[in-house]
């Protein structure tokens, strides 16, 4: 047996076995299992599970010294527009290192970033086929944007640029067109995003008939994670909104889910709020076509009109013309009649008059033959009495006093008489 | 009411009145005379009146021209 060897120099064969046998670097698929940043070194932590039971069949420790990791970093975040964090499958270019003190690490010299992004790729389509078997994937599709989409919920971070370019848009429009804006804060970075986004989205659905449409908006670069919208349950909750979403989370490759299966997806802010605008000005350009439409059609119906009341106006002199002869033969009518009314009436009454006269001149005449009669007989009863007819027959009249005496009794003894016979006048003494 | 106020219709309701009344001889003969010179003016006043209405409607549609 030999003598025992220090640690460090056992340690030390190792790390000749190790650089002489394993001089080549490698290619190796593994998934990340922890990552940390120390003083500009990454460290890593590689696994890889088995396919069914998810155990880990293999494990190792990974560095990144800060020399590469500064390049190797955004050249990754460029290409995938992630950062590295655990769960990532990666495809790594490494070479083994053992240190005496420190142990076995595989060193990182470069990272294929195409392979992670396929891996997002293919994560994606997954989650794409998930919706598309619950039958969700088109139903934002199916939403219409409304006619007058004015009231907008925003789903961004409250300080982000983007949401600043968004309201500057939308506010400094040429039209001078008003939006209601109301921002439901959100975390639109990292690990945080699905549950910050979905809890802002029911926030919105809870009022959701105070808005016309939903827009999540995310400013910043393009190496910005954006994994955190790939996410099933992100993507049910945009798919089962009720009011239309428009997404501008700006990501220049492709598509996340969550651009798919929004209302519409714009690349930036302030694309979101160009879209916004331009769909009112559609609207707009309608409703001054309708109005061109209208004046056109009611200046045509004023024409017609016109026209209308002139050919009318045109006949009115020549029925009231008419309308003046009726009535003018009418008056001369009555006119006439009334004289002629008259005429008879006066005929009538002279008639009656000269009957009346006829009937007068007989009743007068008639009357005059009666008193002529009368007189006769008067004259004759006249003739009869008269006293000097008696005197002469012997008859004689007394007097006393002027007046005849008819009455014996009236007379005292001593008064004077007269009498008259046919010839002469005695007086006598009443004894 | 003077003349002026006097409407066609009504001016020629008095015209017909007094036909009416010639008709049934219930006018005597001291205001026939008054009645006719009534009838006369009334008459005078409603082609009056429908002679001024054909030249207002005249002018009417001349100026609208």
């Amino acid at each position: 047996m030999n003598a025992p060897l220090s640690l460090f120099e056992l340690n030390n064969l190792v790390r000749e076995v190790v650089s002489t046998s394993l001089s080549m670097e490698y290619w190796v698929e593994a998934e990340l299992s922890e990552i940390r940043e120390v003083r500009g070194h990454c460290y890593m932590e590689l696994v890889q599970k088995d396919l069914f039971s998810n155990t880990p069949v293999a494990k190792a420790s990974a560095k990144c010294w800060k020399s590469r990791w500064m390049y190797i970093r955004p050249k990754f975040e460029q290409v995938t527009g992630q950062y590295l964090r655990s769960g990532m499958k990666v495809m790594l270019k490494v070479y083994a290192d053992f240190h005496e003190a420190y142990g076995f690490s595989w060193i990182v010299t470069d990272i294929n970033a195409e392979y992670t992004l396929g891996d997002m790729a293919r994560k994606r389509m997954q989650i794409i086929a998930q919706l598309k078997k619950e039958g969700v994937f088109d139903l934002q599709k199916e939403l219409s944007l409304p006619v007058f989409a004015q009231r907008i919920a925003v789903v961004s971070s409250e300080n982000a640029a983007g949401l600043g370019d968004f309201m500057r848009q939308l506010t400094d429009n040429s039209y001078g067109f008003k939006f209601h804006v109301e921002l439901f804060p959100a975390i639109m970075q990292g690990e945080g995003i699905e549950n910050s986004v979905i809890a802002a989205l029911n926030a919105i659905n809870g009022r959701f008939e105070d808005f016309d449409a939903v827009v999540i908006i995310r400013g910043g670069g393009a190496t910005s994670d954006m994994s955190g919208f790939d996410t099933l349950a992100l993507a049910e909750n945009v798919a089962n909104f009720p009011l239309p979403i428009i997404t501008g989370i700006g990501h220049e490759r492709d598509e996340s889910v969550l651009d798919m299966i929004s209302h519409t997806r714009v690349k930036t802010p302030t694309a979101a709020a160009a879209f916004l605008l331009e769909h009112l000005e559609v609207v707009w350009h309608i409703l001054v076509d309708a109005e061109t439409e209208m004046v056109t059609i009611a200046q045509h119906r004023i024409e017609t009109e016109k026209q209308r009341l002139l050919h009318v106006a045109e006949k009115i002199p020549v029925l009231f013309s008419l309308v003046k002869t009726r009535h003018e033969n009418q008056l001369d009518k009555l006119l006439m009649n009334i004289i002629s009314l008259i005429n008879e009436r006066f005929s009538s009454e002279k008639h009656n008059v000269m009957m009346l006269e006829e009937k007068l001149k007989s009743l007068v005449d008639v009357r005059l033959q009666n008193e002529k009669h009368h007189l006769l007989m008067l004259e004759q009863r006249v003739k009869a009495l008269d006293p000097e007819l008696l005197l002469s027959r012997g008859y004689s009249i007394t007097l006393h006093n002027g007046r005849v005496v008819v009455d014996a009794s009236i007379l005292k003894t001593g008064d004077e008489v007269e009498t008259k016979v046919r010839k002469g006048i005695f007086k006598s003494i009443i004894k | 009411m003077t003349e002026t106020e006097l409407k066609y219709e009504d001016a020629l309701r008095q015209i017909e009145q007094i036909v009416e009344k010639l008709e049934n001889n219930e006018l005597d003969i001291d205001t026939m005379g008054e009645q006719l010179k009534t009838a006369k003016k009334l008459i005078r006043l409603c082609k009056d009146k429908l002679t001024k209405t054909d030249d207002e409607i005249k002018k009417i549609l001349e100026c609208q021209k």
